[in-house]
């Protein structure tokens, strides 16, 4: 199953913004191992420099962040790259996801996320290019 | 003092005695003086009579004596009339004063001050009387009376003629030949007057005495209920209300004790149902006591589910983190060791595995924390659980709970805690209920991206109390009015919208800190911020090192 998401990436490059770091490292010791390129942000405010100043194929935003949070992160960086797919992670249901979703989000994990919800997610993703 | 005053001071005895014994008195003395002074006039009347009868027999008798001067004959009669009772002394005058007999003893020797002709004045028309007083003080009835003739006779006697049947006949006149006087001692009739004088004065006394026993009986037969109804009522004044009167008496005084002992009773049954009243009402104010105790439990109770309510995102918040971390490295691991137990060309990078199990660990770890911690702040003390608390540790975990929010806030919260802080006795969960409580509190009020400063240290004197801890919560918020700031701990009292607080935040929160024995102050100002000290005495703390738990083991 991973191989065959693996097989299809072309050293794809993810942001990751997320002010837990558990949540960071996690994410970035299994995208690293499926064969991701990977960057991360600790708030919104770095999150939307970093996703608008390099090309990214995709966004993992969580919502609940200081310094702007991950629903103002999406409106601004979408409103200049309105391609870059968004996936939000969310610990508590939060109308900010839904918005972000009805926006144009591509998906909207809850925390806590099994890694078999962002595989299928990522699949969704990258079939479509 | 007036005389009005001075009769209404008298006792009723006095008032019913004294005009009654004047009264008494009065008209005994009247009635017995004007009896005794009768009596006086009647025995001096009688005796004058008498004096006057002897005169006139005895100035008869002594006509011829008188005539024809002869002495003996004379001296004899005197003598027969002192033999007379009270009569002490009786003397025939000639006309020119001169003494012709006499018989008897006059202690008044000076027989002048008796001559008849000399002291006209004392001679009244009646030749009867003029009181005369002796040297020794004795009263004595002086009485003189003319020894009279007629002229005829004088002449028959002369010439020896003694018919007497042409007397008739003869020329009446009268010739005044000589005087007799008697002097009629008094002390007799004085001793019988001061005699009855003495009777009357005792008998007048027995009256009296008699009159007064009796009016004494009598007022005391009015006087004496009186008095018991006074005892009883004086009785019943010091609250002892079993007290009767019971005179059985069917005059005004028994009706009036009656109507006393109607009314004792009356006031007995309404004081045994005032007292029944209080009894109950006592009774009714424990219960409701302890019913409101039992709210109050219930209001910190409900007061800290409401306070769990507004935390709980930030606890789920916590807690989804560590457990997506757990449950994503858990799955990675298994992943990981499922690929290289399927391909030998893949094989365990044990480093790795390792940091994903500590992590695994680590976070696993966080959460129970996280748990234990919302456990303990929301478990329900139907009594305070006091142990030895670090103030420090309290402060700390209640801000695990509130990070979340000022974080989503945009607020920072910076704490500033004293490593030298002794342990006190408290509660830890109610602790942390009151700081969770000044900490949300501290966060509505202020703008984005402000402070909340939390300081925490000890001093040996914050004013009543003797060695405190001190933990200060300021924020630069909108500040408390002055008119609030007196409000702010009254239960209900929200400047918040609804559904933002229960109003029974800082209410709970100062009866936790008083429960403590502390005390919570504001310091605040409209638009510049809000400071809260809550100072908890460290008196209570026991020194063993034994018995010290920290709030992580609780």
């Amino acid at each position: 199953m991973l191989k065959s998401v693996k097989n299809e990436q072309m050293k794809k490059n993810i942001l990751i913004i997320d002010n837990s770091e558990i949540i960071r490292n996690l994410l970035t010791d299994y995208l690293d191992d499926l064969g991701y390129g990977i960057e991360m942000a600790v708030n919104g405010q770095e999150g939307i420099e970093m996703a608008l100043s390099r090309d990214y194929d995709l966004v993992f935003c969580d919502i609940h962040m200081p310094k702007k949070n991950g629903y103002q992160v999406y409106c601004e960086v979408t409103e200049k790259k309105p391609q870059l797919p968004f996936i939000m992670t969310d610990s508590l249901p939060d109308d900010l996801a839904d918005k972000a979703v009805d926006k144009g989000a591509f998906a909207c994990l809850a925390k806590p996320f099994s890694l078999d919800q962002i595989e299928e997610v990522l699949r969704d993703i990258f079939k479509r290019d | 003092m007036s005389f009005q005053k001075f009769i209404n001071s008298l006792k009723l005895r006095t008032k019913f005695m004294l005009p009654i014994s004047v009264l008494v008195i009065s008209s005994v003395f009247a009635i017995s003086s004007y009896l005794i002074k009768s009596q006086n006039e009647n025995m001096r009347t009688d005796l004058e009579d008498k004096g006057i009868m002897m005169l006139k027999i005895v100035s008869t008798s002594a006509e011829s004596g008188v005539l024809f001067e002869s002495e003996y004959e004379l001296n004899e009669l005197l003598e027969r009339v002192t033999q007379f009772n009270d009569i002490t002394y009786a003397a025939i005058f000639r006309p020119d004063n001169s003494l012709l007999a006499e018989a008897g003893i006059w202690d008044d020797s000076n027989i002048e001050s008796i001559s008849p002709f000399i002291d006209e004045d004392i001679i009244d028309e009646k030749n009867i009387d003029s009181l005369v007083i002796g040297k020794n003080g004795k009263e004595f009835l002086k009485m003189s009376h003319d020894i009279t003739t007629l002229i005829n006779t004088l002449n028959r006697e002369i010439l020896g003629i003694r018919a007497g049947n042409d007397i008739k006949n003869q020329s009446q006149v009268v010739e005044t030949i000589g005087k007799l006087i008697i002097v009629i001692s008094l002390e007799n009739l004085n001793k019988s007057i001061y005699e009855s004088k003495k009777t009357a004065i005792v008998i007048t006394l027995i009256v009296l005495l008699l009159t007064i026993i009796m009016i004494a009986f009598f007022i005391d037969l009015v006087i004496s209920p009186i008095k018991q109804l006074v005892s009883v009522a004086e009785k019943v004044k010091m609250g002892d209300l079993s007290q009767k009167a019971d005179l059985n008496q069917s005059d005004e005084i028994g009706h009036l004790a009656d109507t006393f002992d109607n009314m004792v009773e009356s006031l007995r049954e309404t004081r045994d149902e005032i007292e029944e009243y209080n009894r109950n009402l006592e009774q009714k104010i424990i219960e409701r006591t302890l019913e409101l105790e039992e709210v109050q439990v219930q209001l910190i109770q409900s007061e800290k589910l409401s306070a769990i309510g507004q935390l709980a995102a930030g606890v789920a918040h916590e807690l989804n983190n560590p457990l997506g971390g757990i449950l994503g490295y858990s799955q990675f691991a298994l992943e990981k060791m499922k690929k290289s137990s399927e391909n030998a060309s893949e094989p365990i990078d044990h480093s790795k595995f390792i940091r994903y199990l500590t992590d695994i660990e680590t976070q696993a770890r966080r959460c129970k924390t996280i748990v234990q911690n919302l456990l303990r702040f929301s478990r329900s003390s139907k009594s305070t659980d006091f142990r030895r608390v670090d103030m420090n540790a309290v402060v700390e975990d209640t801000c695990t709970f509130v990070e979340h929010q000022l974080y989503m806030n945009q607020i920072e919260l910076e704490l500033i805690l004293s490593d030298k802080l002794p342990q006190i006795q408290g509660d830890a969960g109610q602790l942390q209920q009151v700081f969770t409580n000044l900490i949300i509190n501290a966060m509505h009020a202020s703008p984005q991206e402000s402070v909340i400063k939390i300081a925490t240290r000890f001093s040996q004197s914050v004013g009543e109390f003797a060695g405190a801890i001190e933990i200060i919560v300021s924020d630069k918020g909108s500040g408390i009015s002055t008119e609030n700031i007196k409000k702010i701990f009254e239960p209900f009292f929200t400047t918040k919208q609804v559904g933002k607080g229960t109003g029974l935040g800082l209410s709970v929160s100062y009866g936790i800190i008083k429960e403590h024995g502390g005390e919570i102050r504001v310091d605040s100002t409209v638009d510049e911020g809000s400071t809260f000290t809550v100072i908890l005495p460290v008196q209570n703390i026991v020194e063993s090192p034994i018995n010290q738990v920290s709030t992580e083991n609780q």
